[in-house]
């Protein structure tokens, strides 16, 4: 069982599939289907390598910051009511959780190359959660885009050499893929709110971060994936069926998510640095 | 009278030295962590660190002596450091987050807390190995201690071999256990030459 479980596959795939499914079978009842993207994302950290956050390293902080969102998100569609504001807020606050989360990273650059990626990175959590929050009320949609963005941050991060945070990528996307097909065999939708998209959004705007600023992962591959949840959201025909919803939806953010692994694929070209 | 015992004085300068606390500067071209790790219960993995500096003190008449050890891990080197038709090679993975994580981390350090002799020479290193943000104690065993002047430049240097081992789960680096070992080797060759 031990060796199973050691599985980079079973790790970041099959078990965070799994959970994810249970999770939205459970939660649906109490419209909190949306945790199972971090109830599959949380068992690959435990597999994986376990919680502990002392020292609190980057990665660390990205765990914790996406337990952090799971709870805010519960919160916000339990206790508020979302307005078309409540998704620039949250961008805005994540994008500057992202500082905290890479400090011990930027404080040991030169200014000009701290802002930068401080600040791409910033902007590029900002502009996920955004946007992910944008779809919190299409759970389709949302499923669809937490599975292609978790699959292209986590293909990228492991051409990127890092296969932990490829491991966490491919978890979320797992997870959310779990989430999609039970409404894909109900052939109804199980609410996604801000308890999937926030999670979504910020863990892997943090560990596409992540695999920039601690591995090899080239920023032009960060476009691409910024462009997931805004494929998600293409109008797509009237009355189609919740399957067929779900197949298109996640074709169409498929395609940054594929255009962002062949450009880290291309950049891997040739001699290491 | 006189003679004789400025004669007594300078014959004895030398051994006044020796018993003084001598500072060496490590010599980063003969200074080299090696480690080793099992991979996938097969075979025993190499590696080194390609830049260490630090800085040694020994008093061999008091048998006192301490070391101070940075290593850059960004200089990590298992001999893949060619990509060929993979995406990365085995010495970028390890500088990611998933081992040595030099971005955030770009040193480990060691430093004795206490040094025993056997006879004139250290023979046993106690002290604390910082790796990853974490702090540990680890113990070296000296194999081999030698003084002497260097054969080529005339200068005064000391330097020797030393080994030890720890869990890098100890430090946090879990990453792939049990596929690639968790008992990490050291073997450290330090030379320096007399500040």
């Amino acid at each position: 069982m031990q060796e199973i479980l050691n599985h980079p596959a079973v790790q970041g795939g099959v078990a965070p599939f799994v959970v994810g499914l249970v999770a939205t079978l459970l939660f649906a009842p109490a419209r909190l289907a949306g945790l199972a993207a971090i109830a599959g994302f949380a068992v690959t950290v435990w597999l994986v390598g376990g919680f502990s956050f002392v020292p609190l390293t980057a990665t660390r902080k990205i765990i914790l910051v996406s337990l952090a969102a799971a709870v805010a998100g519960v919160c916000a569609d339990l206790a508020f009511k979302p307005t078309r504001a409540s998704g620039m807020v949250l961008g805005v606050v994540f994008g500057a959780v992202s500082a905290w989360v890479f400090w011990t990273v930027l404080a040991q650059k030169p200014m000009k190359d701290a802002l930068l990626m401080g600040g791409g990175v910033s902007v590029l959590v900002a502009w996920l959660v955004a946007t992910a929050h944008s779809l919190r009320d299409a759970p389709v949609r949302a499923g669809a885009a937490g599975l292609t963005l978790g699959l292209g941050v986590g293909i990228a991060a492991i051409l990127a050499a890092s296969a932990s945070y490829g491991q966490y990528g491919m978890a979320m996307g797992a997870a959310c893929g779990g989430y999609l097909l039970v409404q894909m065999i109900r052939g109804r939708t199980s609410a996604a709110g801000a308890t999937l998209t926030l999670v979504v959004g910020a863990t892997l705007g943090l560990v596409a971060g992540g695999a920039f600023m601690l591995a090899e992962l080239p920023w032009v591959a960060l476009p691409a994936l910024a462009l997931v949840p805004l494929a998600a959201r293409i109008p797509l025909p009237a009355r189609l069926p919740v399957w067929g919803e779900a197949v298109l939806a996640s074709v169409l953010g498929g395609i940054p998510a594929a255009a962002a692994c062949f450009l880290v694929w291309q950049s891997s070209r040739g001699s290491a640095g | 009278m006189k003679k004789i015992l400025l004669a007594a004085l300078v014959a004895a300068t030398p051994f006044a030295a020796n018993a003084a606390p001598e500072n060496f500067t490590l010599d980063p071209t003969h200074t080299y962590p090696h480690f080793a790790v099992d991979h996938l219960g097969v075979s025993t993995m190499w590696g080194r660190f390609g830049k260490t500096t630090g800085k040694f003190m020994i008093d061999h008449a008091a048998k006192k002596a301490s070391i101070e050890l940075v290593v850059e891990t960004a200089s990590i080197d298992t001999g893949d450091n060619v990509r060929g038709n993979r995406p990365r090679a085995r010495d970028e993975h390890l500088r990611t987050a998933d081992f040595f994580n030099v971005q955030e981390f770009p040193t480990m350090t060691y430093k004795s807390t206490n040094v025993k002799f056997a006879g004139e020479n250290p023979s046993e290193i106690e002290g604390q190995l910082t790796l990853l943000g974490v702090t540990k104690p680890l113990a070296l065993k000296v194999d081999r201690w030698v003084c002497k002047d260097n054969p080529n430049n005339k200068k005064p240097m000391c330097g020797g071999n030393a080994t030890g081992s720890f869990k890098r789960s100890d430090f946090g680096m879990k990453f792939a256990i049990p596929n690639v070992g968790d008992e990490v080797k050291l073997f450290i060759e330090v030379e320096g030459f007399k500040d």
